[in-house]
């Protein structure tokens, strides 16, 4: 009389705790998970060939509004590629406070990562503390260039202006406070066992199909591999910042949350030691007024909160604008990874996989 | 045994909640006071948002102390625009030596807030002003120019009533 049937159901694209405009098609065998798969392309505005319509300058604007959750970062890579292209030496201090910034950056993303993580499990009072913190960091984005979210806050060459007055101060004030917060949030949720019960154990993915996909970040780091460009391969200041890469083997989604309290603190100790040790001069170099390209073609990969980004730039002889360009979105290539998270699991685990890859789909769409 | 012990009497729960009644107490026992430190959440539309001297807002164009137009038309800005939202018809205008717009127009609705425009200008005739309420109900309004009443480029935005105490 009953039979054994797989119901298809689609999770998304209105779905609140799809971050966004993700759909993903499930097939489900009562409420185990059979097959999962993500359908993209609902936030597609093409930001790769708007790039290649304008010129070098203007192309910052639009990596502000791939991942909006950490557009300093993305400006970062975008300025530093440009460099690479036409072989800007940028000076020491504009080095320094782009660390800062970017640092700042990463604490932000990581905030709305808990916030949003820890809401979609069940935990809503660690979402308005984590907001709170993030308002600081928001005002000093604002304060520094003027907007708060779509920051386009470098330059290439360096920086448009200098850090403004009572920017110190700001500083200061939030990493005095910072570290009593990050231990609240871990009250509330490192031994709750609500929590426990839904992040332990859920999602795995081991080193091995983690390296396979190309799964970078935070995620990657979870599973025992220490890799970060800021360390392996480093650019702005980090050579010079003392710093560790936390990383887990347990490879599940409690693994992956303990990863990135960590960097966290890792951040506000690069914060510091960017405070401390920051240099005078100039914070532009000396740039002509066109930037033409001549024919060449870099990739030039940071290390964004989520992940590797990495920018493709193609020049064409006396160009004012790229001639092919291309982002390596660490959102999407972590993403490619969630069927491989979420099979044979339960369908109320999806949820925890999506929030633990922590994906933008401006940057998954472009 | 202790593994019993943590599982029958919830510490965890305690924990948080221990923390979260800490700040509501925080809150709570201070709110009368005229200094208030904890709260985080301001009552914006009845107090002025507070705004960094840096913030980018609407295009304003300026005027020198004798009230004429800085801009100069060297169409700068109309090229930097990564969303061509700028159009300068140029001009001459008696008794002055550098030209003249005789148009300025400012489409908003596409505008980005980049400031771009204003890094490229060499003439100091344009800035981004502090203004962040440019609501509007009919699309016209977003098209700015030198002309007219409203909306035009060297005024502030009209902002609407926003307060129940206003009306």
């Amino acid at each position: 009389m009953f039979k054994n049937e797989e119901m298809e159901i689609n999770l998304g694209p209105q779905h609140p705790s799809t971050h966004g405009v993700l759909r993903v098609k499930l097939r489900l065998d009562g409420e185990t998970i059979t097959h999962c798969q993500p359908v993209i392309g609902y936030l597609h505005r093409g930001v790769e060939k708007i790039c290649e319509n304008q010129t070098f300058f203007q192309g910052q604007v639009w990596t502000d509004r791939m991942d909006y959750c950490s557009a300093v970062a993305n400006n970062l890579g975008w300025a530093e590629a440009n460099e690479k292209l036409f072989g800007i030496t940028v000076p020491r201090r504009a080095q320094y406070i782009r660390t800062m910034l970017n640092e700042f950056n990463r604490l932000a993303s990581h905030l709305i990562w808990l916030a949003t993580h820890a809401l979609d499990i069940g935990a809503m009072t660690v979402f308005l503390y984590a907001f709170r913190e993030r308002e600081d960091i928001l005002d000093m984005n604002e304060a520094f260039c003027g907007s708060r979210l779509t920051t386009t806050a470098f330059r290439i060459g360096g920086l448009r202006e200098d850090l403004p007055p009572g920017f110190e101060k700001m500083v200061k004030t939030f990493l005095a406070k910072f570290p009593t917060c990050l231990e609240e949030y871990e009250n509330l949720l490192s031994e709750n066992r609500i929590w426990k019960k839904r992040t332990v154990g859920v999602a795995k993915l081991n080193a091995e199909d983690a390296i396979a996909m190309g799964v970078t970040g935070p995620v990657l780091r979870a599973a025992g591999v220490p890799y970060d460009i800021r360390k392996a391969f480093p650019y702005a200041a980090y050579a010079e910042m003392d710093f560790e890469i936390p990383t887990r083997t347990e490879a599940d989604t409690y693994a992956r949350y303990l990863v990135r309290m960590a960097e966290m603190r890792q951040s506000a100790r690069i914060i510091q030691q960017c405070m401390d040790g920051m240099p005078e001069g100039p914070v532009m170099a000396k740039l002509p007024k066109i930037l033409r390209s001549e024919v060449n073609e870099v990739y030039h990969a940071t290390e964004s909160p989520k992940g590797e980004i990495g920018y493709y730039l193609v020049g064409e002889k006396g160009a004012l604008n790229p001639y092919r360009f291309h982002v390596r979105a660490p959102g999407f290539i972590n993403l490619q990874s969630l069927p491989k998270m979420a099979e044979g699991g339960l369908i109320a685990d999806i949820v925890a996989a999506i929030g633990t890859l922590d994906i933008v789909l401006g940057e998954i769409d472009r | 045994m202790n593994k019993i012990l943590r599982t029958l009497i919830p510490f965890d729960i305690a924990k948080g909640l221990a923390i979260t009644g800490k700040h509501f107490a925080k809150v709570f026992f201070t709110a009368n006071r005229r200094k208030v430190r904890y709260h985080i959440v301001s009552e914006y539309p009845e107090v002025v948002a507070k705004i960094q001297p840096r913030f980018r807002g609407r295009l304003t164009l300026l005027k020198d102390e004798q009230g004429e137009i800085k801009c100069v038309c060297c169409l700068a800005c109309e090229k930097i625009c990564p969303t061509q939202v700028i159009t300068i018809e140029k001009g001459k205008k008696e008794g002055r030596k550098m030209p003249f717009p005789v148009r300025y127009d400012f489409e908003m609705e596409r505008c980005i807030f980049c400031e771009f425009c204003v890094e490229s200008c060499g003439f100091d005739s344009i800035i981004l002003n502090h203004q962040f309420e440019l609501a509007a109900y009919n699309r016209e309004d977003f098209s700015l120019g030198m002309e007219g009443l409203g909306q035009n480029m060297f005024e502030p935005s009209p902002v609407g009533k926003f307060s129940v105490a206003d009306d």
